[in-house]
């Protein structure tokens, strides 16, 4: 029998390190461009499915026969069609990826990241298909999403679980790289959306503008929430403290990178904003903080338990490459060496996170899907390597 | 919409992968050797699969572009 299995099924085996054969049918390009990421070591192998038409006998035989077969494609039918030949093979234990490679994409795994006991909860939602991080802080049953995507339904569930309720929101920026999903929740929850004006000012939909140095509530006796404007990977780039103990850093600070300040078009300009808010915001920060990033760049970075923290003092430490350099014009030198191109898709997805294009939902999939490309550091390095 | 002579035309329209490459196979392997099918997908996946598929076995794919009525490829049996 073929079993469909769902993209947080082959995540937990993934993080289980389970032995299995991940087998992706699609073809090479596509493949090539996006793939399933595993915090772990694991057996990928990619046959198209139209190798399998061609050439059948061929096609199973580059199959391992004692292991466990996951077949991913596109949509899901594909995988089936290849399931169906290996199982016509004596393969007895072969599973197929629900609704294609585009739900590993939006997939979204949550981990706790604070103790049990604590007067609130801290939760990461970590996204495989995109490296990228949302942030969870529950307090007397309300819920703040920090940097939610546009899995609705996770959200909910999540909230539904957890017995509390999503009330509010927050951006660190206006997104290029993945479609918020900050409208969606506000428009089915109620819950407040906010933001920066120097990201979202003409934005479509409702939002409270913060500035530097206001301070929300978690909940009515909960944490604070204090504001912190970071302008450099956009101009309205924010960082969010949280009890004077995490920093929500969205793209201004990753683990072992600064959030690129190239993607607007204003390289130098945006580049001087940020080596500003480097030196005057981040360098000056009580080095003890633990900074909870919005994207990754490996698993590597991530501890035991996956979650991606680390202090700030362990940042600036370990990437005094970016975090150490002293000078304005030097900075945007390293800037300048690192420009890489961004996706095309990049320009449409700010405008639907400003709610100035609603494409259809397929669309917003489509567009979605694939690895962030926001980290300033790693590209002249990976050049040269 | 570029437009060239064809010897059969193969409507995939609707249809998810892996059909529209499964029924352009099928249709291929009816046809002589330098003949030219037209297939219609809808499939946006069709658009690589279906280059893939060419480049793979070898027939040429002579046009492959997206058109008001879908991803229209004309397709030259080796």
């Amino acid at each position: 029998m073929l079993t469909p299995y769902s993209a947080n099924e082959l995540f937990n085996w993934l993080r289980q390190k389970d032995d299995f054969l991940l087998l992706d049918v699609r073809n090479e390009e596509d493949f090539g461009r996006f793939q399933v990421e595993s915090p772990y070591k694991v057996h990928m192998l990619n046959v198209p499915y139209f190798d399998f038409m061609e050439e059948e006998e061929a096609s199973v035989a580059k199959v391992p026969r004692n292991k466990k077969i996951k077949v991913v494609c596109a949509k899901e039918g594909s995988a089936q069609y290849v399931g169906e030949i290996l199982e016509s093979h004596g393969f007895d234990d072969v599973g197929y990826l629900k609704e294609g490679i585009v739900s590993w994409g939006n997939m979204l795994a949550p981990v706790r990241v604070n103790d049990e006991g604590e007067a609130y909860e801290v939760w990461q939602f970590i996204r495989p298909g995109k490296a990228s991080l949302s942030w969870g802080l529950i307090s007397e049953g309300e819920l703040s999403i920090f940097d939610p995507s546009r899995n609705l339904e996770f959200y909910e569930e999540f909230a539904a679980e957890h017995g509390c309720k999503i009330t509010q929101t927050f951006e660190t920026h206006l997104q290029a790289d993945y479609i918020s999903g900050s409208r969606f929740i506000s428009k089915a929850t109620g819950s407040k959306v906010f933001g920066h004006s120097g990201d979202f000012m003409g934005a479509s939909f409702d939002y409270t503008a913060v500035q530097n140095g206001d301070i929300f509530k978690a909940s009515p006796k909960g944490p604070d929430i204090e504001v912190v404007h970071s302008p450099g990977h956009t101009p309205g780039s924010t960082c969010y403290k949280i009890d004077d103990t995490y920093v929500v850093s969205g793209d201004t600070i990753f683990l072992v990178s600064l959030g690129r300040p190239d993607l607007g078009g204003k390289a130098v300009e945006w580049a001087g904003m940020l080596y500003e808010t480097m030196t005057k915001k981040i360098r000056t920060m009580d080095p003890t903080l633990q900074i909870l990033p919005g994207h990754y760049i490996e698993w590597a970075e991530a501890d035991e338990n996956l979650v991606f923290m680390d202090t700030l003092q362990n940042i600036l430490d370990s990437n005094a490459a970016i975090y150490g350099i002293s000078s304005e014009a030097d900075f945007v030198e390293f800037i300048k060496q690192n420009i890489r191109k961004q996706p095309d898709v990049y320009a449409e997805i700010r405008k639907v996170n400003a709610g100035w294009l609603d494409p259809e939902d397929d669309e917003q999939s489509s567009m979605d899907l694939g690895k962030n490309e926001c980290a300033a550091s790693a590209y002249a390095a990976q050049q040269s390597a | 919409m570029s437009e060239m002579n064809f010897d059969q035309v193969l409507d995939c329209k609707g249809m998810n992968c892996p059909l529209p490459v499964i029924k352009t196979k099928k249709a291929i392997d009816t046809m002589d050797s330098g003949q030219v099918l037209k297939m219609i997908a809808t499939d946006p996946g069709s658009k690589n699969d279906i280059s893939a598929w060419a480049s793979r076995t070898g027939h040429e794919l002579l046009i492959n572009e997206q058109t008001d009525e879908g991803y229209v490829f004309f397709i030259k049996k080796k």
